[in-house]
């Protein structure tokens, strides 16, 4: 076992138990920890008081990019650099140049989704230390797991157990930070 | 939110009692000065009003519509006062359409050309003077039957809760939405789209569908915050109705932008006379700053301020964009329909007409919808979704929520 720690988890058998604990946990000021169960359980953004995903702002971000850069190529190519006359139209006009910007808006947003989500997720990844943890394999079957994270400002192996414990957590140990 | 303790008193709207009666007195006298004034102008001033209140109806019911359709549960708390608003389209609506059946020798150009006429011909015998009564009348009577079923069907199920009321308004739901995309579209292209007999467009049924939804769901998202604030709603209508609501406001408006710039590049695009010139005549003018107006107020404005998450149950943002909507209708509605009469654009000595034909018929139509609400239950009593609608059964996570943040969410 090497020196790192990851965090300390816990168990629980229930929804409730765990929203009981989460909520403990949450009023202990701990800021690096996350709730892991077998299926959503309707409410728990509110107990563990997460707030907004920021996956919105990157995706208006690169939706708005998108919808810009198009209208800006398409003034570029098409009335700057090489005017052309295609179908008698104005060399530049908003109507034309709307649809296809339009459209890359689209795909710059839901791309803007995709790797909003990926990268605030920090994946792609391999690996992860809860996945030595045999136990942690419960999670996708009849058990609730709370992770209280080691880089949280107030982590202390023992108060942090002391916590988990009083909150009604079952086995708890130690998540080593091994490769 | 579960904590009622912390709530604002009561709205108290009795000081507005006479607010539809006195519409209706300055409309009436407005509206008379009018008629006198130039019959044509106000056949025109009375069409946009009834369009305006028209397409609200529409909108309410393409949302009791689709509650039936789609099994809704959350919804049930809004559907009283949508089926109201939809049954508008029974008598009051059919007598707020009869000046317009009076006058429309003088709105509709069409009436005047003479019958041989391609254009005309092509679309006989719907326009000819008997086509055109018969199947307006026939219009107005599907919806006043199918409005009047549904909510018929919804009041006698207050009486003994049977699900069998559930059911028959679904079965009503099914042929209905059959029937109030059909009316809807050739409705649209009948009394609006008509006043330029010349033009084509595939896309106008859908554009006032479109608008139709909208400006239903502004209303239903402004009626939802007075009800609640009234306390008729109470214990029913939480945070999550606004929510929803916004969320449906937000695709509509989008939905609505895309089909009228749609309807405006394919005219653009395919650049034939016959269909180029309806927008030509919406350039001269005023015409050309109402149409500034409506890309800028119509979608960019509401599509902003509406965009971010949190603000679609925020009722301080939404309410003033719900009127704001409304505004922005009308404009659309005028935009559609006065170039018919004013190509080089609007004269505003004229803008008391249309104001006042809007008072009167606001008046007239508002005093029914407060005497239905009145004379029945705020929301359907006994409907089996009811518990689901009012989220009965809390979870643990609410309520320890609710406890954690003090009732905000």
């Amino acid at each position: 076992m090497s020196d790192k720690i990851y965090g300390l988890m816990a168990e629980f058998n229930t929804p409730g138990d765990v929203l009981r604990a989460a909520k403990k946990v949450r009023a202990a000021g701990y800021h690096r920890w996350d709730v892991f169960s077998p299926f959503p359980i309707h409410g728990i953004d509110k107990v563990m008081g997460l707030k907004n995903s920021m996956v919105g702002w990157v995706s208006l971000a690169m939706g708005g990019g998108a919808f810009v850069s198009g209208f800006v190529l398409l003034w570029f190519s098409n009335a700057f650099d090489y005017p052309l006359i295609v179908g008698g139209k104005p060399m530049f006009s908003v109507p034309m140049t709307f649809v296809p910007s339009y459209i890359l808006m689209v795909m710059g947003g839901a791309i803007g989704a995709l790797v909003g989500m990926l990268a605030l997720n920090q994946f792609p990844r391999l690996h992860h230390p809860l996945l030595h943890k045999a136990r942690f394999e419960l999670v996708s079957r009849d058990k609730f797991v709370i992770v209280i994270g080691s880089t949280d400002p107030g982590f202390s192996l023992t108060e942090t157990r002391q916590l988990l414990e009083s909150a009604g957590g079952l086995n708890v140990d130690i998540v080593e930070d091994k490769d | 939110m579960t904590n009622d303790s912390n709530q604002p008193a009561p709205l108290n709207l009795s000081r507005w009692q006479a607010a539809p009666g006195l519409l209706m007195v300055v409309g009436t006298v407005l509206s008379a000065f009018g008629l006198f004034a130039s019959p044509q102008e106000f056949g025109f001033s009375w069409l946009f009003a009834f369009i305006f209140y028209y397409t609200i109806a529409l909108g309410a019911l393409f949302m009791v519509l689709v509650h039936h359709l789609t099994d809704a549960g959350w919804s049930v708390g809004i559907r009283r006062f949508s089926e109201h608003l939809a049954s508008l389209l029974g008598w009051p609506l059919v007598a707020m359409f009869l000046p317009v059946a009076a006058l429309a020798p003088k709105i509709y150009s069409w009436m005047s050309v003479p019958a041989k006429e391609h254009l005309i011909a092509a679309k006989a015998p719907v326009f000819t003077t008997p086509g055109f009564y018969i199947t307006s009348a026939v219009f107005l009577a599907i919806l006043w039957f199918l409005t009047s079923r549904l909510a018929g069907l919804s009041l006698a199920q207050d009486k003994t809760g049977e699900a069998k009321f559930t059911h028959k308004m679904r079965f009503h739901a099914g042929w209905g939405i059959v029937a109030f995309a059909l009316v809807l579209t050739f409705s649209g292209a009948l009394w609006v789209k008509a006043l330029q007999y010349q033009w084509y467009s595939a896309m106008y049924g859908v554009y006032f569908f479109g608008s139709s939804v909208w400006i239903g769901l502004a209303t239903i998202y402004v009626l939802t915050v007075l009800l609640q604030r009234q306390g008729y709603l109470k214990g029913l209508v939480k945070e999550n109705y606004y929510y929803y609501i916004g969320v449906l406001l937000m695709g509509f408006t989008v939905f609505q932008a895309y089909i009228e710039f749609a309807q405006y590049f394919v005219v653009w695009n395919a650049n034939m006379p016959v269909e180029t010139f309806w927008y030509l005549i919406r350039e001269n003018g005023n015409w050309w700053t109402v149409s500034i107006i409506l890309i800028f107020g119509h979608f960019l404005l509401p599509f902003f301020l509406l965009l971010p998450q949190k603000i679609k149950s925020n009722v301080r943002v939404v309410v003033p964009i719900c009127l704001w909507m409304w505004v922005m209708h009308a404009l659309d509605l005028a935009y559609n329909i006065f170039p018919a009469l004013h190509p080089q654009g609007y004269p505003l000595k004229w803008i008391w007409l249309p104001l006042a034909a809007l008072a009167f018929q606001g008046g007239f139509l508002g005093r029914i919808f407060v005497k239905k609400l009145h004379a029945h239950p705020p929301y359907p009593a006994k409907d089996p979704r009811l518990l689901e609608a009012m989220g009965v059964n809390p979870h643990l996570a609410n309520e320890l929520a609710g406890a954690d943040v003090g009732g905000a969410r």
